[in-house]
């Protein structure tokens, strides 16, 4: 459960956040260049292929849930890589002597019209590369694309408050020290709460959004960990899982968030570091930590999802049925299962709470986005197409006759719970670590 | 044209004591009955009406000799072979001969300076009234020299005696395209008639040889009814309308794609198509389907050998009778694998230099 | 030298060689670009398996997507199959590949295969008609769409009247057809019909990414 009031609190702020955003002091020929330098870094062999492989067939539209929400054909997903295509073309391509005679550079003014594109209608989710016939790799072509726009300060202005903040080391006004004060506050209801230990075989982090928002998803988090008698513990400086840099795309910023965190993982000796009920928290640090770093990671990265899983499956962790009355449905988040493959795992737990479980007609790897992730929930001009988006949810959850929908993704749960009030949708709407702590068999 | 002989009326105009051609017929016995059957078949064989085979029966039994001047140039003599080789006179020899031959090295009894002069005689008495058959190609490099009758080149010859004529008409494939001496590399300079001469009437009856009756047939059809209708190449339509291929017998394999390997394979002994053993039906016109050779008995493909095209220009030089149509014009294996590579060097100097500036241009600034 | 001798010898030959330098320049040309080395732990032993069969199954869709695909498909395959059985099971053009590359098999009845041009060219309108219709299509099109398009109907048009012997003389409809294959030879490189090689290492690539994060796509 959460509190309503302060969710309706944090919407509201939202809302104020874009003039937060300190303004651009680029000129129009620097932030081309500066795209321009992000593009020629970052196009290697398989975005080459990928660019080269487009026949123009259109199906990665009926795949996408903006474009589907809408029915409005600019949000076809391939059409984002449209300035990606031109650069490649005319700067890289094997013939690019020939295509230089009739494929239009790449200007500032292309990039302004591109930046409703790639971060208002574009939650990375991939799933658009599921239909694709040619196998074309978007979503990492939009994250090419947000990281061009990032370095040339063109991000959305919500966004770009955030990732200005985030810089300077806290993260919606929380740093290191609201965090520790924070936890004393957890522990004064008696929570029990490992903080800063010097060594611990498991580093557990967690998000803002957790501490002050989805305070059930925290406090459980800690009450699992506890219950399994692991070693582990919170620290209180890198303590967010969240990084901007990556929602953004700007890539010093989400080097040096993931950086911190396991430089942390690493002075404490930890063997696994577990990322919370957070999307694009885990291939932040699963996927792209070591190559950020530059050498592979010495640990192992575990979504929390993925963790209990495996402790379920392990028998370490014991749970009591709720019972086969009680209709669940799963939302896979995109981060977690497309991209993270973290599928089994989640539907482990489940299972083991004993409910009548129906898988949607499109999950795991194929599940639709909540429409919500990769920062653009927070971006305002975009809530009335996220409703839009947001309705092939309520329908494919409708679909399975559930009345339970439970996700392990802060942010899906944010989008659900938000979509849900506009719509007037009933149905629960749960988070996976939640159910395991209130129904732990001790 | 118009000095042509073309309707009855004109023929009772001329004058002369020679007998017509239904006399001389009748002295050699041949039945005014048999030379019907002689015109039915040949009007038949060119899908004129019904009605025009007494119109030719009438109008060529009236016909006054017709002078005909033959010309063999760079040629083999077996066009001339093809129509007089025979085991028993035919109608087709005989109308021959009531042409008034007047000139023929191989058929005439005149020989040396008696035969140029019975040549200018007939020429000076027929003049622009004669017809001028010629086989065999004519040599144009250094002069013409590589072929000449009694001091004279082909082509100065070919040049002088066209003037005359009313019409020329090009037998075999070396008269009407150029044929065997045009093969590559030409050493002697051959060319056709009709690309020496311009402005005259030019029939070309191509073959290697042509087949007799569509020698008779044309010249008759000329001597009744004028000048047939011609393709593109200057053939009758009436014979050379249509290609090997579809009027040939074995069709039917080649549409369900039976087709001979070898020519002694079970496809070959099964008569199976012979497009795959060089058959170039499919781009040949001719009548050889149709009309066969040795009065019908036969034609190259029922006797199991794929048609050589001999009535298109050029038919040596399209890569050997044993290669099939498609086959071996499109450069060579090796030429494709140089390319192959000479791509792949390309591609890789391309992706080379790009990563180059892809290093110097991604480098931040800052 | 006729037309015909020219379209079945030099323009044959260049448009060959074209062909095959501008296809090797291609894909040497974006396969050899950088590779991004991943030093994150892989949740598998080898992605080879994957990017293997990530190029077989992408033929067909997932059940998820087959419904909205199911026309398009049906139009797409037609046409790929049908200018498959007449490109390769045709004996004329099984002669000429068998001179140029020795291998050889046998082909289908000239009747079965001009049906199969007939249905190709019929698909291909049909798609034509989608593109120019479809708001998607219409918003990602670009004039190399529909000059590919053309440039792969008239070889299929241009075969259909030669062996039918519709159009002109034989000779000359037949050395039309063969130049406007040549006209595809040389366009192929320079365009998306490209795909027809590019489907393999896009498809495979893909698979490798996602193989290796343990997820099945």
């Amino acid at each position: 459960m959460i509190d309503m009031e302060r969710f309706g609190q944090f919407r509201e702020g939202i809302k104020g956040l874009g003039s937060m955003a300190v303004p651009s002091t680029l000129s129009d020929d620097e932030k081309i260049a500066k795209a321009k330098q992000v593009f020629f870094r970052k196009i290697d062999s398989n975005m080459a292929i990928g660019l080269e492989s487009c026949i123009h067939c259109g199906h990665c539209a009926s795949a996408c849930h903006f474009h589907e929400g809408t029915g409005d054909a600019k949000y076809t997903p391939i059409r984002k890589l449209e300035l990606l295509k031109r650069f490649y073309r005319r700067e890289l391509s094997p013939m690019r002597w020939l295509h230089r005679l009739y494929t239009r550079d790449v200007t500032t003014q292309d990039l302004m019209q591109w930046q409703e594109l790639v971060y208002d209608s574009c939650t990375e989710c991939g799933r658009c590369s599921q239909i694709c016939p040619m196998g074309i790799n978007i979503a990492a072509g939009v994250n090419v694309m947000r990281e061009a726009m990032a370095d040339a300060q063109m991000i959305p202005d919500e966004l770009a408050a955030v990732e200005q903040e985030q810089c300077q080391g806290t993260l919606f006004g929380f740093g290191h020290d609201q965090f520790i004060e924070a936890v004393d506050a957890f522990r004064g209801q008696g929570l029990d709460i490992p903080l800063d230990k010097d060594k611990a075989d498991i580093l557990l982090l967690t998000t803002v959004v957790d501490i002050t928002l989805f305070t059930d998803a925290f406090i459980s988090t800690v009450k699992v960990m506890n219950n399994l008698g692991v070693n582990w513990t919170l620290r209180s400086c890198n303590f967010e899982a969240a990084n901007f840099g990556l929602l953004s795309g700007y890539e010093a910023l989400q080097k040096q968030a993931s950086d911190g965190i396991i430089k942390e993982a690493i002075s404490i000796g930890a063997k696994i570091v577990i990322t919370p009920e957070c999307g694009h928290a885990y291939p932040a640090l699963r996927w792209d930590g070591a190559n950020e770093y530059g050498q592979p990671l010495p640990f192992d990265v575990l979504a929390i999802s993925e963790f209990l899983g495996q402790q379920v499956n392990a028998g370490n962790l014991k749970l009591k049925p709720l019972g086969k009355d009680k209709k669940f449905t799963m939302h896979d988040p995109c981060k977690i299962a497309r991209h993270g493959g973290v599928i089994d795992e989640p539907r482990a737990v489940i299972n083991a709470l004993g409910v009548d479980f129906i898988e949607t007609e499109s999950s795991g790897e194929n599940n639709w986005c909540c429409g919500g992730g990769a920062g653009v929930f927070l971006i305002n001009r975009a809530s009335d197409l996220r409703e839009k988006a947001f309705s092939i949810k309520i329908n494919q959850v409708n679909d399975t006759g559930a009345d339970t929908v439970v996700m392990s993704c802060g942010s899906c749960r944010l989008n659900f719970i938000s979509g849900a009030d506009n719509a007037n949708w009933n149905k629960n709407i749960e988070s996976l670590v939640v159910l395991v702590a209130e129904n732990l068999a001790d | 044209m118009s000095e042509l002989i073309k309707n009855k009326d004109q023929l009772e105009a001329n004058s002369g004591n020679e007998e017509t051609l239904s006399q001389s017929l009748l002295k050699q016995g041949i039945s005014r009955r048999t030379f019907m059957k002689f015109c039915t078949t040949v009007t038949s064989a060119m899908a004129l009406a019904p009605a025009s085979a007494i119109l030719m029966a009438e109008t060529l039994a009236q016909t006054r000799r017709q002078s005909v001047i033959w010309l063999s140039f760079q040629e083999c003599t077996g066009c001339t072979e093809s129509l007089t080789r025979s085991h028993k006179p035919t109608i087709e020899s005989l109308i021959f001969d009531f042409i008034s031959l007047d000139y023929h090295h191989t058929l005439q009894a005149a020989a040396g300076h008696a035969a140029e002069e019975a040549r200018e005689t007939a020429m000076k008495d027929n003049w622009g009234k004669y017809i001028l058959i010629v086989d065999g190609s004519i040599p144009t490099k250094d002069d013409g020299v590589y072929s000449t009758i009694a001091g004279i080149t082909n082509l100065s010859m070919l040049e002088e005696v066209s003037k005359g004529a009313a019409a020329i008409v090009s037998v075999g494939t070396c008269a009407a395209f150029g044929g065997l001496p045009k093969a590559d590399p030409n050493p002697t300079g051959a060319k056709s008639v009709s690309e020496i001469i311009k402005g005259k009437p030019i029939i070309n009856i191509p073959g290697c040889p042509p087949i007799p009756v569509v020698i008779t047939g044309v010249l008759a059809h000329v001597l009744t009814f004028g000048i047939p209708d011609l393709d593109d190449k200057g053939r009758p339509k009436a014979f050379y309308g249509e290609s090997i291929h579809d009027r040939c017998y074995r069709r039917p394999f080649y549409d369900q794609g039976l087709f001979a390997k070898g020519f002694d394979d079970e496809g070959a002994r099964k008569g199976w198509c012979l497009y795959e053993v060089g058959c170039k039906g499919p781009v040949t016109h001719n009548a050889c389907a149709t009309t066969k050779w040795n009065n019908g008995t036969s034609f190259p493909i029922q006797a199991g050998h794929g048609c050589i095209g001999c009535s298109e220009p050029d038919f040596w030089d399209k890569g050997g009778f044993y290669k099939s149509l498609p086959q071996g014009q499109w450069g060579s294996a090796e030429g494709i694998a140089a390319a192959a590579v000479a791509g792949a060097a390309i591609g890789i100097g391309a992706a080379a230099m790009a990563k180059s500036h892809q290093k110097t241009s991604g480098e931040e600034s800052s | 030298m006729s037309l015909l001798d020219f379209a079945r010898g030099p323009a044959m030959q260049w448009s060959l060689i074209i062909l095959v330098v501008g296809v090797t320049w291609r894909l040497f040309g974006a396969l050899l670009l950088m590779k991004k080395k991943d030093l994150s732990k892989a949740k598998v032993e080898s992605t080879t398996g994957a990017s293997i069969s990530t190029v077989f199954n992408r033929f067909w869709p997932k059940p998820q997507f087959a419904a909205q695909m199911s026309i398009t498909l049906l139009l797409a395959y037609t046409m790929h199959i049908g200018l498959f059985v007449v490109v390769f099971l045709f004996s004329p053009h099984i002669t000429l590949i068998t001179d140029m590359t020795g291998l050889s098999w046998s082909g289908l009845s000239g009747g079965v295969v001009m049906f199969f041009g007939a249905i190709t060219l019929a698909s291909m309108i049909a798609l034509l008609i989608r593109r120019l219709t479809s708001p998607v299509l219409k918003m990602i099109s670009t004039p190399g769409d529909y000059i590919s398009w053309l440039i792969t109907a008239l070889p299929v048009l241009t075969g259909l009247m030669a062996h039918a012997h519709f159009g002109g003389p034989y000779e000359t409809v037949l050395a039309i057809h063969m130049l406007t294959v040549e006209l595809l030879f040389i366009w192929f490189p320079f365009s998306k019909l490209m795909h027809a090689f590019l489907f393999i290492p896009s498809r495979a690539k893909l698979g490798a990414v996602f193989g290796r994060r343990g997820v099945k796509i």
